[in-house]
Order: C-alpha cells, then structure tokens, then sequence
C-alpha cells in the first residue's frame, strides 16, 4: 500500500493534539469512575472482543478498612505507554523482525490507548497482542505459542486481546511507517546530490542514524500528529545534522518545488521542528518511576489476592458489553 | 423498527435458530446465500440504510492462529480500497462468538453470465464487462494491491449492474524488493506462466494474464485454457501462443520451476479467435504477452484503442445478466443437454477454435510426462469429441457436454497454500463441508 493520501491512517487516526489529550482524559476518567463503582478497573476481555466489567469488590463489611487504591493520573500513564512502547521495540529486535513490524505494532498500540486506559486493558497484555497482530497484518506470520514463548508469557493472552485490539483499531489495520519513507528519500537525494561511489559510505551512515531517530520519534505523539512522511524528513533532517552530509534545506525547496506542495517550505519547517521538540520533551521513564506507577497500576488492577478470587468465583454472572458499545474512535 | 422485519424474521430463524434476527441490533437476517471461502455467508437489511447487503460470518476464538488470516487480509485491503469496481467492505464486527463482514449485496457474477445460455453477449456487452474488470484492478494495482484469484465467480454484478472485483482473501501487497510471495494462487487455468514457472517474485501482470483468460472465456463462453495440472496448464498456454523463446522471455529460464518445452509455434490468433476485431485480438495478444515486464498494464490496458472504437461499451445497465441470485438459486440456467430444440448461437458463441494437438506435451522433459499426457488425453477426450482434430468446432460447447469442473484453490493447492502460507485453521473445517 503506497497510497497515503487516501488511506485510512490519513483520514482517521492522524490528530491535534488537544484531541489527543481529550481522548486520553476520557479513557483516564472512565478508569477512575471505574474505581470508585467498584474498587477495581480490570476489564475481562473475550475472544470475540466483548469486555466484562468487574463486579463491585466492596459490596463487603471490609469497605470502609481499605482505602481505595488511587487511579494513575494522565501523566503516568504515558510513562506506562512510553515504557511499553519502548518493549515492543526491544522485543521486535528480540526477533530480528523487520522495522516496519516494530513500527506498525507500535502504532496499533497508541492507537489502541486512545480508547482505553492502561488500567482497563494491561499495557503488557496490549503490548504482546499488538505484536502478534503486526506480523499478521505485514505478513510476517509469527504463531501465538512462538511469540509467547519467545519472551516466557502465555501466548492465550495475545489470542484473548486479539478482537479487542482490532476492533479498537476500528479494523483500519494498514499504517504507514516512516522507514520506508526514510529510503526513498535517501535514493532520492542520492540522485540529487549525484552521489559518487565514495560517498556511499556517508549515506549508508545518514540512513543508520536517521533510523535510530525515527525509533525515537516512534515513541513520542508524533506518529499521531504527523504523516509518515514528515516524521521521516524530521530524521534525516536531524541525521544530517549530526553529520553534516548534504544541503538538507535545499534539497527540501527543491522537492517542495517539484512536487508542487500544498505546504510551503517555512510551513513544512516548521512541523519538523514541531516534530523534534517533541522528541527532545520526551521523558523516558526512569526504572524508579516505573516501580512507583506499576504498583499503583497493580493495586488498580488487582485490588488484593483474596478479593480477587472472590471477584473470580462471581464472574459466572457478570454483565456483559461489548466493546463497541463503549469506545471506538469514531463512535 | 423497519417494516421488512415480518418476513426477514421467518427466513432467519428457521436457518439458525440460536442467532438473533437483528444482528448486532442494526442487520435484519434474512436466508443463507451460501458458503464463502471461510464461512456462511447470509443476505440481511441494513436497518439504518435500508440497504441489502451480504454478511460473512466468520467463527472466532476456535483456532490457534486466532482471527482468521484470509478474512483480516480482507478486512485490511478493503478498508483502503473505495472504488465503484471493487466490492464496497460496510462494516466489520465481532459478535457472539463470530466475525461479521458486511459487504454490499451483489445480485450475480461474471461465471453465471458466461454460463447462462439465454445470456447472448454482444461485442459492446463484452467491452463494457472488461472495461469494468480492468478499471477495478487499475486501482487495486495503483495502490500495489494484486487481486491473485482473478476468476470470472469473483468478479460480482450489481443491482445496477456494476462489476465488482470481490474475494481479497488471497490479496496483498506487492512491490517491496525482497520480498518472496507464494506462486500457489489464483484457480489453475487463470494462472499466468511465471507463476506456472514457480516465480516468488511477481506483481500485477499476474492478475492481468487472468484477466485475458477472463476476456476469452467472455468471446468464447466457455473457460479459455482448461489444463488439468500445472504442466498440462503450460502445454495449453503454450499451444495458444507458442513456446515462449528465451528472447521473446529473457527472465523465464532463471525461474525456479522452468523446464523446457519442445518448440511450439504460435498459431494465428486469429484463428482462435475467428469473430474477434482486430482490436480485440491486438488487446487480447497484450495481455497474454510472456514476459511479465513486457505485459500491458491496467491502466495502458484502459487506454488501449478497443474501447474507444466502435462498439462503445455498453451501459452497465444495460448489459444482460442472469435472474439475481437469490431467487434462481434452485433453478440453475438451463443446460445445452436438456434442451429440445436447435440452439440459437449469437455470433460471439459460434466461435470456433483449434485443438491443437498434444504432441508439444508428450516431449516435455521430465519424468512425469507420461502420466501428464495420460492425463490430457482423459480430459480432453471428456471435454470435447474433437481430440486431435485442427480447426474444429469445438463440440463441447455445441452439444453442451458437461464442462470440466472448475478448478478453484479450494482443491488440493488451495490446502497447500493455506499450509505453506496462510495457516489457516478453517481449512480443515472447509474441507470437511
């Protein structure tokens, strides 16, 4: 699929962000409604992606003893993305898949939290589900019990999430990812510059750096802000500086030139600058901070041990909804 | 509430009775229309457009491999694809425990068309039905999507007579360098040479072979080159055009499955093809041309002078088409065996054509070439009382003996695909129908 103007990833899932923040503040307060209805946010997912809602735990004498766990609050959920975001990169190496595997599956993943909350549908859970279902999609067909396996988690988590995740998805399942983009516009400039054969060499290098900054961008908004090719632009723009290869901004007048842009040059500038001051605010959560929200997540989601088998034993009679009902991005 | 929902409601319970008459609160079901490729497929009003559409229900959670492969490829391809040629995807959703794929409700398709004997298709008929063929594939392949089960059963006809490209389940994306595609796809006799060769690499000329094959079962009503195995699929090919020579083809002998064939040489086209206009013909040699590079594109395909000389395409409307299919599903169009009086033939149908003789196959250089011609010989004798005979009529389609059955990839290549490539736990399921 080449056709980014008339793709779904165009036309749906590319927003401003305050519509990002609105989103996420919905998913955060339902979450925190959630746990003042009752006492846990951990929504059951089935294979046909219908979700269960938790049963009050607090119908009991102990109510008033135990203080309510405290929700996550906007702020730390990102940290809770962004630290899972960065595992799907690991685990995507882990598995010398393609970039563009690790990139879709990426995307899937914040697309998937524009819906939900971490405290609804656990991160990791999401996580391993988005993977599997990016080497589905691009083609790279990985089996559940293989990928489970391959970093010790039970693979039945990734067969449950798999509805839920595509229908959060609203099935808009092909994205577009800025590696691609990033060789183009190599082979490109290339052409451009008349590259002779001794400068291979540098553009092989402007390629490995613009690479690992796309894995950079890749876990800021901006894949949720800005078309791939953009994003991919803002790294090599940003490699070229490192390196000092090539005239980027002329190369950049002449292609806007050329292709007759709706966009003029001091526009387009801007949204690569836009795109790497993101980069530049983004916080990667540091292991003491990850300790600190994982708890608070864990005491949201598994309120205690004894509670929980007791919420299990009524989960017979739970009511049901699905996940439509609730979410979707276009609802 | 919609006032349709009385009688939608008898057809539905009686089919099923555990599923609810209103689908996810906005499908009224209505009966089954058949099996699909990976599930039921039943008709159903679309309460909140009033609109009749067709609804595949795929099972979920049965599988190891979770949400079926084919149904996703599906699913993903047709969300991006919006084309008036291409089968309109309306919605996608889980429900109790199945897949639901809403598609617009098609009335028939080409194979039904081109089966029908009360069905006279006139020249415009046959340039209006391509055209609609080719313009859906211009844009499959504008957005690097190959179709690779191009056959006239998947190409449906709407209420307004619109042709749509259906069927996405073995579609993807091609173009990306490195990347190896499997050559088991599309039914046999539609399946393009290199992919008869074993090429992994390939991309839209496959689907524009397919849609010559297409193009001649339209002129001759009947399918062009029926081969009853890959190598015998090579020998008809290789009948029709002659043996492809290195510089006709120069990619053809690094292909993985190549073997060579005993020189062949091409007939006229003509002389397959005795009513055709020479641009048909000259349309007809472009899209049949060996050498996948070399293959008229779509979109050059569109632009070819056929369809701006007389006769212009018929209106889509206008064009003949059998009953829908809901209601003629119990009284299929009527055999040429049963029929009591002489036949009337429109020009198109009398159409003669050559059966060249198998000696091309009986020197093909490997060791299964025994049973291969044995198999020919079976076949062809079944088919046509016309054996070895050149320039004759082809009984076959005279007399209406019955037709070979189709092959279709739900057969064993369709089992080899689905192993090698999709692992696709509904085959088994499928099979055992």
């Amino acid at each position: 699929m080449v056709d980014f103007q008339s793709s779904t990833h165009r036309s749906r899932w590319i927003f401003s962000p305050d519509e990002l923040m609105e989103k996420r503040e919905i998913a955060n307060q339902r979450a925190t409604k959630l746990l003042e209805q009752f006492g846990v946010t951990r929504l059951d997912v089935n294979v046909d992606g219908s979700v269960s809602y938790p049963e009050p735990i607090f119908d009991q004498k102990d109510n008033a003893e135990r203080p309510l766990p405290k929700p996550l609050n906007c702020e730390e959920e990102q940290h809770m993305r962004i630290f899972y975001e960065q595992k799907i990169q690991e685990v995507c190496q882990a598995f010398k898949f393609p970039h563009k595997i690790q990139a879709t599956a990426i995307i899937y993943f914040k697309r998937f939290y524009l819906q939900w909350s971490v405290m609804e549908h656990h991160p990791k859970h999401i996580m391993l589900t988005c993977i599997y279902a990016s080497c589905k999609v691009e083609e790279n067909h990985v089996s559940a019990e293989e990928l489970g396996k391959g970093i010790q988690q039970d693979h039945q988590i990734i067969l449950n999430n798999e509805m839920v995740v595509y229908q959060s998805l609203g099935f808009d399942l092909i994205v577009y990812a800025p590696y691609h983009s990033i060789e183009g516009f190599l082979e490109d400039m290339q052409e451009h510059f008349h590259a002779r054969d001794e400068e291979q060499e540098k553009f092989k290098v402007l390629l490995q750096i613009a690479y690992s900054e796309v894995d950079k961008i890749m876990l800021t908004d901006a894949p949720l802000l800005f078309p791939p090719g953009q994003l991919a632009l803002a790294a090599l723009r940003r490699s070229n500086e490192l390196h000092g290869v090539l005239d980027f901004e002329g190369y950049l007048n002449i292609i806007l030139s050329q292709q007759r842009s709706v966009h003029s040059a001091s526009e387009l500038f801007e949204f690569l600058n836009s795109i790497y001051s993101l980069v530049h605010k983004l916080k990667i959560p540091t292991a003491k901070d990850m300790r600190h929200i994982d708890r608070k997540l864990k005491s949201c989601w598994d309120p205690s041990p004894d509670e929980n088998k007791k919420r299990e034993k009524r989960s017979k009679h739970k009511s049901k909804r699905t996940a439509s009902e609730m979410q979707g991005p276009h609802a | 509430m919609i006032p349709a929902s009385d009688s939608a409601g008898a057809s539905a319970g009686d089919e099923d009775a555990s599923f609810s008459k209103r689908v996810a609160d906005r499908y009224l079901k209505r009966e089954v229309l058949g099996e699909g490729t990976y599930g039921v497929v039943f008709k159903a009003i679309d309460t909140k457009t009033g609109q009749t559409v067709a609804i595949k229900k795929i099972r979920l959670g049965k599988y190891k491999e979770g949400v079926n492969f084919t149904a996703l490829r599906e699913i993903k391809l047709l969300k991006e694809i919006k084309d008036p040629n291409i089968i309109e995807l309306i919605d996608a959703f889980p429900h109790k425990g199945n897949l639901h794929l809403v598609f617009e409700f098609m009335e028939s398709d080409l194979e039904a068309v081109i089966r029908d004997r009360n069905i006279v298709l006139s020249p415009a008929d046959i340039k209006s039905y391509l055209q609609m063929t080719l313009k859906g594939l211009a844009c499959c392949h504008k957005k690097w999507v190959v179709h690779r089960d191009m056959k006239p059963n998947n190409l449906l006809i709407a209420a307004d007579g619109q042709l749509k490209l259906a069927d996405f389940g073995l579609a993807r994306t091609f173009g990306s360098p490195d990347r190896k595609l499997t050559h088991q796809v599309f039914a046999r006799w539609y399946r393009a040479p290199e992919l008869l060769y074993g090429a992994k690499q390939y991309g839209a000329g496959v689907d524009i072979w397919a849609a010559g094959c297409i193009f001649a079962e339209l002129l001759l009503r009947r399918p062009f080159m029926q081969g009853t195995s890959d190598i015998d699929q090579l020998g008809k090919i290789f009948a029709a055009f002659g043996t492809p020579k290195p510089s006709q083809w120069p990619d053809m002998v690094y292909l993985p499955d190549y073997v060579e064939y005993q020189y062949v040489p091409a007939p006229q086209l003509r002389t397959l093809f005795p009513m055709a206009s020479d641009d048909t013909l000259d349309l007809l040699s472009k899209m049949f041309t060996y050498d996948p590079k070399a293959r008229i594109t779509a979109q050059q395909a569109l632009e070819h002078r056929y369809f701006s000389s007389v006769p212009a395409p018929t209106k889509p409307s206008l064009l003949p088409r059998p009953p829908p299919k809901g209601e003629s599903q119990n009284n299929k169009p009527p055999d040429l065996n049963s029929q009591d009086g002489p036949v009337v033939f429109s020009p198109q149908r009398k159409m003669r054509r050559i059966t060249i003789p198998h000696d091309g196959l009986e020197a093909i250089q490997i060791d299964k070439a025994d049973e291969q011609t044995k198999e020919v010989k079976h076949s062809e004798g079944a088919a046509s009382h016309s054996g070895g005979m050149p320039m004759s009529i082809d009984l076959a389609v005279v007399f209406g003996t019955k037709p070979p059955p189709r092959p279709t990839l739900n057969s064993a290549d369709r089992s080899h695909l689905k192993r090698k490539l999709d692992l696709d736990p509904d085959f088994d399921f499928l099979q055992r129908e």
